[in-house]
C-alpha cells in the first residue's frame, strides 16, 4: 500500500507544471553559467589567482569542465533548496487547500503511511533535481570545456587536485548535495504539515534558510555554540571532498546531523499530521 | 695628499674587482650563449604555504633570447621569476655594476659571491647576488629582489648538461608573506570565528619549488611557431 501511494504522490508531482519550473531553471541556469564562463572564464580565474600571480606562475588548463561543474554546484547548491520548497511545500498543505486531503484520509491506509509516501515521492523528486543538476554540470561542462586538473579556493589557501583523483570527489560530493536538499525537502514538508496554503510552507522555508545562513556566516563568537548544530551549517559539506585531505571525520559529522534533522522533521510530520484535523 | 693617494687606491681596488666579477660573468654568458634553444623534461614539486598542489611534470621550451613555453597536462606552478630574467639582465653589461663579495662553500663546492647592483633605478631588478662556481662558470645559487616580487633565492645542481650550464635541478625559495585571500572567494561557511583566527598565526612565509629537470635536447633547432600558441596549450 505505501509503495502504491508513494507511486501516486510521485505521479500526482509529475503532472504538476510547478515541478517543471525546477528541472527548467536549472537547465538555463546552467546554460547561461557555461555560456558565460566560455565567454569570460580566464578572468574570473585570474582573480581568483590573483593573489598568488605577483609571484607565481599558473601553467595548463585552469578553466576546464571540472572546474566549471564545481562552480556551478557551488552556485546552485544555495539556489536549489528554493525550486525543491516550490514542490515539496505543497505536498500536504495543497492537499488541504484543495479540500482532498478528506479523500485522501479516508483510503484505507494509515496516515503515517500517508506522510511516508509523501516523503518518498518528495526524496525521489530531490533526487531528480539532484541528478539533472549532476548531468548538466559534470557531463555537459566536460563536452564545452574538456577535462582538466580542479582549482578550489578555499579559506585555507588554494588546493589543486589532479583530474584522476576527482571523479569520486564529485560523486560523493552529490550524495551529501542530495542530503542536504533532502533536509531542506523534509523542511519543507514539515511546514507543509502545519499549514493550509502552498505559499506558507514555500515561503517559510526559505526564510529559516535564509536566516540560519546568515548566523553561520557571521563572524561572531555567539554564535559559535549553535552554528554546529544548524542543518545550513552542513549543507556546504560536499565541499569538504575537495579538500586535500578530505576531513572524513567532519563530513560524517555532517552526516549525521543532516540525518537527525530528516528525522526529527519527519517525526515532527507525523506527529501533527495524525493529530491534524481534517473534518473542517 | 695621503688621504688623496687611498682615496685612489681603493677607488682603483674597486675597479680592479669590478672587472674581475664581470669578467666572470661575461664567461658564464658565453657558456649560455652556447645554447641557441632546448626541450627538457621538468618535474615541478611545490610545496608552497596556501597552497596544495601535487607534484607535476611539464615539458619547457625555450629558445634564445628569451622564448620560453610551458607544456603540462595538468595545473603546474612556477615561480614568476627564474628561467630567463636573471641570465637576460646578466647578458647586457651596460645595465648593472658587478662586484666581488665573499668566498663560500656550497654543497661542498667553492662559490664566489657576485653583486650585481643595476645601473637604472627604474628597472624590475632592485639588486641580485650570484654564487658563482668559476671553475665550471656556473651559477650556484642567486638571491633577486625585484620590484614586485619580492626577494627568490634560487639553488641550482647540475649534472650532464654542465658543460652547456644549464642545471639539472632549481630550487626555488620564494617569499609568499604578500599572499592575502580574498574573503569574498574563500568564504568557508564551516569554519567558526576561532578556527579563523587560529589558521592566520599558522602561516609560513616562505615557499619552496623544487624543478628536477631531466632529458635535455640542446640545439635542436625549434621552430619559432612553437611559442606562438602559448594560449593554444
Amino acid at each position: 500500500m505505501l509503495f502504491k501511494n508513494t507511486t501516486n504522490e510521485f505521479i500526482k508531482i509529475v503532472s504538476k507544471p510547478r515541478s517543471y519550473l525546477g528541472l527548467g531553471a536549472l537547465t538555463l541556469l546552467i546554460g547561461l553559467i557555461i555560456f558565460a564562463m566560455k565567454a569570460d572564464g580566464e578572468s574570473m580565474v585570474s582573480f581568483v589567482t590573483a593573489t598568488f600571480e605577483q609571484t607565481l606562475s599558473f601553467n595548463g588548463k585552469l578553466v576546464n569542465g571540472n572546474l566549471i561543474a564545481f562552480i556551478i554546484l557551488q552556485m546552485l547548491v544555495v539556489h536549489i533548496p528554493l525550486l525543491i520548497a516550490l514542490v515539496t511545500g505543497d505536498l500536504i498543505s495543497g492537499e488541504a487547500a484543495m479540500g482532498t486531503i478528506r479523500m485522501l484520509a479516508s483510503k484505507p491506509i494509515s496516515r503515517t503511511q500517508i506522510v511516508l509516501s509523501k516523503f518518498i515521492a518528495g526524496a525521489i523528486y530531490t533526487l531528480v533535481i539532484t541528478l539533472w543538476l549532476g548531468i548538466l554540470s559534470l557531463v555537459v561542462s566536460h563536452l564545452v570545456f574538456g577535462a582538466g586538473d580542479l582549482m578550489v579556493l578555499n579559506s585555507d589557501g588554494l588546493v589543486i587536485l589532479p583530474e584522476a583523483d576527482i571523479l569520486w570527489r564529485f560523486g560523493l560530493a552529490f550524495c551529501v548535495a542530495y542530503l542536504s536538499l533532502l533536509t531542506v525537502a523534509t523542511l519543507s514538508i514539515c511546514l507543509s504539515a502545519f499549514a493550509e496554503n502552498s505559499i506558507g510552507p514555500i515561503v517559510a522555508t526559505m526564510a529559516i534558510i535564509i536566516v540560519f545562513t546568515i548566523i553561520g556566516s557571521l563572524d561572531v563568537t555567539v554564535f559559535d555554540t549553535i552554528k554546529p548544530y544548524l542543518f545550513t551549517t552542513h549543507m556546504a559539506s560536499w565541499r569538504s571532498f575537495f579538500e586535500d585531505p578530505v576531513p572524513f571525520d567532519d563530513i560524517l559529522n555532517s552526516i549525521v546531523i543532516l540525518l537527525a534533522h530528516i528525522v526529527l522533521l519527519v517525526g515532527i510530520t507525523l506527529f501533527k499530521f495524525n493529530r491534524k484535523d481534517i473534518t473542517s | 695628499m695621503k688621504k688623496g693617494i687611498l682615496t685612489g687606491l681603493l677607488l682603483l681596488t674597486f675597479s680592479a674587482f669590478g672587472q674581475d666579477a664581470e669578467k666572470v660573468i661575461e664567461k658564464i654568458n658565453t657558456k649560455l650563449a652556447t645554447v641557441k634553444d632546448y626541450t627538457v623534461n621538468a618535474h615541478i614539486d611545490a610545496d608552497i604555504p596556501m597552497i596544495k598542489i601535487m607534484p607535476s611534470n611539464a615539458k619547457i621550451y625555450f629558445k634564445q633570447k628569451d622564448q620560453v613555453k610551458i607544456e603540462s597536462k595538468g595545473i603546474t606552478i612556477l615561480p614568476k621569476q627564474g628561467f630567463t630574467e636573471l641570465n637576460n639582465f646578466l647578458s647586457d653589461k651596460s645595465k648593472y655594476t658587478a662586484v666581488f663579495g665573499d668566498s663560500l662553500k656550497i654543497r661542498d663546492i667553492d662559490t664566489r659571491l657576485i653583486n650585481i647592483i643595476p645601473n637604472s633605478s627604474s628597472g624590475e631588478i632592485v639588486l641580485a647576488k650570484i654564487w658563482v662556481d668559476q671553475k665550471n662558470s656556473v651559477i650556484i645559487r642567486s638571491q633577486v629582489t625585484t620590484q614586485t616580487n619580492g626577494t627568490v633565492k634560487t639553488d641550482y645542481k647540475y649534472g650532464s648538461q654542465l658543460s652547456y650550464g644549464l642545471p639539472s635541478e632549481l630550487k626555488f625559495e620564494i617569499d609568499v608573506k604578500k599572499f592575502k585571500m580574498p574573503k569574498s572567494v574563500a568564504a568557508d561557511i564551516n569554519k567558526t570565528s576561532t578556527d579563523k583566527k587560529n589558521t592566520k598565526t599558522k602561516q609560513r612565509t616562505k615557499g619552496n619549488i623544487t624543478i628536477t629537470l631531466t632529458d635535455y635536447k640542446v640545439n635542436s633547432g625549434l621552430s619559432d611557431s612553437i611559442f606562438k600558441d602559448k594560449k593554444k596549450k
